[in-house]
């Protein structure tokens, strides 16, 4: 019976050939998805970029839509990652405007602490949700997200100072150069409270920051560096401390008085003595222009983007274009993102905020509050800014692909209207879809750009038979779609 | 953001109330689907010979051990730590450590072990760790719990790896082993039946209730086909909602009145996994985490972070031992690691750096505690590893093997320490 259906199906208005071909490459994908860890997947590598714009929205976006995939299409597959690498022509006043009653979002310090701290980190991590959500800038907000995790702090210890660290680091810089990016989280306030490099102080350095500036920042934990290297770095930023008074209070402060002015060795390099605030500035320098931190920016863009495995030839070509471009953010995405790259690309599975912020984009839902969201990324272990260690929430999938329940949780709600503040306009999503098949097509279509492969499909579509279908059980059947296995990769 | 929580949790209970209204149907089918059955097969592997649950605690950041179990007999501990240090137990100072020992002592904040120490259910094991020299806290802690420090490949838990070694203690329990967290720990990786739940009162389905079990039944179809990590993370879900329904964790009254010093977070979940394991559904392992130990700066070893850390940590075991090991409970084992020590010099802003070796506790029955198993290296200059930490001269494995080879009833210690042969070193007396 379920087969008899495939071929109604086949012929069904706006699912074409291709799309179908591609749902069951996507099927077999996920198939194999689970061997990911072990081995590298070779999925079927077809490098004409035509057939891969679905799968180009699918990794630039925080979960591809219709409005998406035909932007892809008439732009091509170099176009459209082109459109979205020159993020500022992108015209984003319709989420400028949906975010504009977030007040503190563009305040200067002295102002945010007027306020009380939740309200503030409130303010933020709702900007997140929306910014995700709702900017046409997605592959900007990808990297906010990537560089957010990679330059992690948490809001609880750093408060206030999280907000400028948003505005003023990750996303001034997120598509900028990787160099300019790491002088802007090394003179963060936040950055410094957090990791006490705002207490290192000559005769009592304070190795935190040191170490994970090395380790997590830049050279990765095996980039060659030494415990001395760490002792003595902390001994070259000694003094990056944060005003603490006055009208300059919060921002960056150089504290010449509390700076090691000693001879100092880091990674096979004299710095002589007497360098003042310029130590640091070597530090950063030397950091940011070694190998060990290309291949390591290499690395996790390609996760990122291509896969919890990927070829080492991938990523050394990544690291070349960091190499040759001084770490250009969008030279290095260009070069993860060619066309062959992503063609060998193993299927990822969406993080919770991924998944949660995907099924609002299929939906079309509107929010006018993040309250439920909030809520739900939390018990979901996934709320921005909150994992409390510098390395960040984890890109692996033994982390994440255990917790199933939150995912069902959220298409059980989401789609229901079950939480305040986020309304699914049912009517809309199924206008002109009446049968249960037209619904299991129509939501193939949009949350799936018609690759979910048929089974699932038809067991949604099973869902809300007999005809009529009654709208407890198409708004679930939505629900199911999102808590589906093939909704939870990308 | 109230109105989301309370009606979040109204849902939960309205769900839970539903199931057990329904276990006239969904209950039984499920029971007569799988081969468990609460407490029969269980109930007389109490006590002797029986296999423990094991319930592994980490302290995540770098525990400064020198404080959790404090060397007071080494005088380079307080020139060392000239503010930080906790003082002799042979002083007059009101924050003096009790001593364990005639080296060791337990700090004030520490002192609610003191009762399972004195019952010789608690055992210290100092100078300890992993050997492998890094002070990354996430390469360490990943070293520790995959089992294999050094080994970058390993992708696969020491727990995980036991679970998947050794048969179910009740053959198609739904879930053997559970890391109370949102994501699931390292250690627990590769373990069968085996889920993260950050909430264990707290697990079910939300959405509409008229239509939950054809909900259920769908999403059972959606992921019978899919392949793992899905397919059984899916599967054991669905079974493990049904078994925590069967629990009454809101109403749990602890035993020996026992009281956990709050109603969330480590004693939460501590309290939540007392009343678990209590209901004997054949869960064997739990993993549960504690944070914030990285003490850098204004460490509070006697009023402040880690003083209030260490309170919480040592009224919740305290409580659980009372409860769980000490009442009629299930036979268990606790351990509490953490991925290195810090540095035996204090800095500049009253806290601690990155170290090397560290303190490990056992509590349980069977632990020949009342003692601090150690080979004590000393904490003078030269005693020190890379001239600034104290060396670890037992392995963790060591304490894990024994746990796993004698209490969890596996012999399989190859597959659970792949390519370690552990000494065995006399943590239990039966």
């Amino acid at each position: 019976m379920a087969y008899e259906r495939y071929g109604s199906v086949l012929e069904a208005p706006g699912v074409s050939r291709r799309a179908l071909l591609g749902a069951g490459a996507l099927a077999a994908a996920f198939a194999t998805a689970a061997k990911a860890q072990q081995a590298t997947v070779h999925v079927v590598a077809d490098t004409d970029p035509t057939s891969l714009l679905e799968k180009l929205v699918d990794r630039v976006t925080f979960g591809a839509t219709q409005a998406e995939l035909t932007l892809a299409r008439s732009l091509g597959y170099e176009g459209y990652l082109e459109y979205h690498l020159d993020h500022l022509a992108i015209d984003d006043s319709a989420c400028d405007a949906a975010t504009a009653h977030l007040t503190t979002i563009g305040q200067p310090y002295l102002q945010l602490i007027t306020q009380t701290s939740g309200f503030v980190r409130n303010e933020l991590i709702e900007h997140c949700i929306l910014r995700a959500a709702f900017s046409k800038r997605q592959l900007f907000e990808r990297m906010v997200e990537f560089w957010t995790d990679h330059f992690n702090i948490d809001i609880e210890t750093a408060q206030y100072y999280k907000t400028i660290d948003d505005r003023t680091v990750v996303r001034a810089f997120a598509l900028s150069t990787f160099p300019q990016l790491l002088t802007a989280s090394a003179h963060s306030p936040a950055m410094l409270y957090y990791l006490n490099n705002d207490v290192s102080t000559a005769g009592n350095p304070n190795e935190n920051y040191a170490r994970e500036l090395m380790e997590l920042h830049t050279l990765d934990v095996s980039g060659g560096y030494t415990q001395t290297d760490v002792q003595e770095v902390a001994r070259c930023l000694t003094g990056w401390q944060i005003q603490l008074s006055g009208s300059t209070r919060g921002n960056f402060r150089y504290n010449n008085n509390q700076h090691d002015q000693g001879i100092k060795h880091v990674l096979g390099t004299t710095i002589p003595a007497n360098g003042g605030q310029s130590d640091g500035d070597t530090v950063l320098s030397l950091l940011s222009t070694h190998p060990s931190t290309a291949r390591f920016i290499a690395f996790k863009l390609c996760r990122h983007f291509l896969g919890y495995t990927v070829a080492p030839s991938v990523v050394n070509r990544v690291a070349a274009v960091y190499t040759a471009t001084g770490g250009d953010i969008k030279a290095l995405i260009r070069e993860t993102l060619r066309p062959q790259h992503l063609a060998a690309a193993s299927p990822k599975l969406k993080r919770p905020f991924h998944h949660f912020i995907s099924a609002i984009r299929a939906l079309g839902t509107t929010i006018t509050s993040t309250t439920a969201t909030r809520n739900r990324l939390n018990e979901a272990g996934h709320l921005p800014y909150a994992w409390q260690t510098p390395d960040g929430y984890p890109d692996k999938l033994d982390h994440w692909s255990k917790n199933v329940l939150v995912r069902w949780n959220w298409g059980a709600s989401v789609a229901t209207n079950g939480l305040s503040g986020i309304t699914f306009d049912d009517a809309t999503f199924f206008s002109g879809a009446t049968t249960a098949d037209e619904r299991a097509d129509r939501i193939n279509e949009r949350l799936f750009l018609g690759r979910m492969p048929l089974p699932e499909r038809n067991r949604v579509r099973d869902y809300m038979l007999p005809n009529p279908v009654t709208q407890t059980r198409w708004r679930d059947a939505v629900g199911l779609a999102i808590g589906s296995p093939s909704f939870q990769w990308y | 953001m109230t109105s989301e929580a309370s009606s979040g949790c109204s849902e939960y209970q309205e769900l839970s109330r539903r199931h057990f209204l329904q276990a006239g149907t969904g209950l039984a089918a499920f029971l007569a689907a799988h081969a468990w059955v609460p407490r029969v097969a269980y109930a007389k592997s109490h006590r002797g010979g029986a296999r423990d649950v094991i319930v592994s605690i980490y302290l995540r950041g770098a525990a400064d051990g020198l404080t959790l179990c404090v060397p007071y007999a080494d005088n380079a501990y307080y020139s060392s730590r000239p503010t930080i240090a906790i003082p002799r137990p042979d002083t007059a100072d009101p924050n003096r450590c009790t001593a364990l020992d005639a080296r060791f002592g337990l700090c004030p904040a520490m002192a609610s072990l003191l009762p399972a120490y004195q019952d010789g259910k608690l055992l210290f094991v100092h100078a300890t760790g992993s050997m492998d020299p890094s002070r990354s806290h996430f390469e360490a802690q990943r070293f520790m719990e995959t089992g294999k420090p050094g080994d970058q490949s390993i992708g696969t838990g020491w727990l995980g790896r036991h679970l998947s070694t050794v048969g179910a203690m009740i053959p198609g329990a739904p879930l053997r082993g559970v890391g109370i967290a949102a994501g699931l720990q390292k250690a627990l990786v590769g373990g069968p039946d085996t889920l993260p739940i950050s909430n264990l009162d707290a697990f079910g389905i939300t959405g509409p209730g008229t239509t939950l079990n054809a909900r259920r039944a769908a999403l059972t179809d959606l992921y019978n086909p899919t392949p793992d990590p899905l397919h059984s993370a899916a599967l054991s879900t669905l079974t493990t909602i049904d078994m925590l329904n069967t629990i009454n964790f809101t109403g749990y009254t602890p035993a020996n009145g026992a009281v956990y010093p709050g109603n969330s977070g480590f004693p939460y979940a501590m309290k939540t996994t007392a009343a678990l394991i209590r209901a004997e559904v054949g869960v064997e392992a739990v993993a549960i985490d504690v944070g914030s130990w990285d003490t850098h700066d204004n460490q509070g070893t006697i009023t402040g972070s880690m003083a209030n850390l260490m309170s919480t940590l040592s009224q919740t075991l305290a409580a659980f031992y009372r409860d769980v090991v000490a009442g009629n409970g299930p036979n268990v084992t606790v351990v509490v690691m953490s991925e290195f020590g810090r540095r035996l010099l204090e800095n500049g802003n009253l806290g601690t750096d990155h170290g090397h070796g560290n303190v490990m506790m056992v509590l349980g029955q069977c632990v020949g505690g009342g003692r601090v198993m150690t080979q004590w290296p000393g904490l003078e200059p030269q005693n020190l590893f890379e001239g600034r930490d104290l060396q670890v001269t037992i392995d963790y494995r060591d304490i894990l093997s024994e746990i796993v080879q004698d209490r969890l009833g596996n012999n399989n210690l190859a597959s659970v320490f792949p390519e370690y042969t552990p000494t065995m070193r006399g943590v239990f007396t039966c």
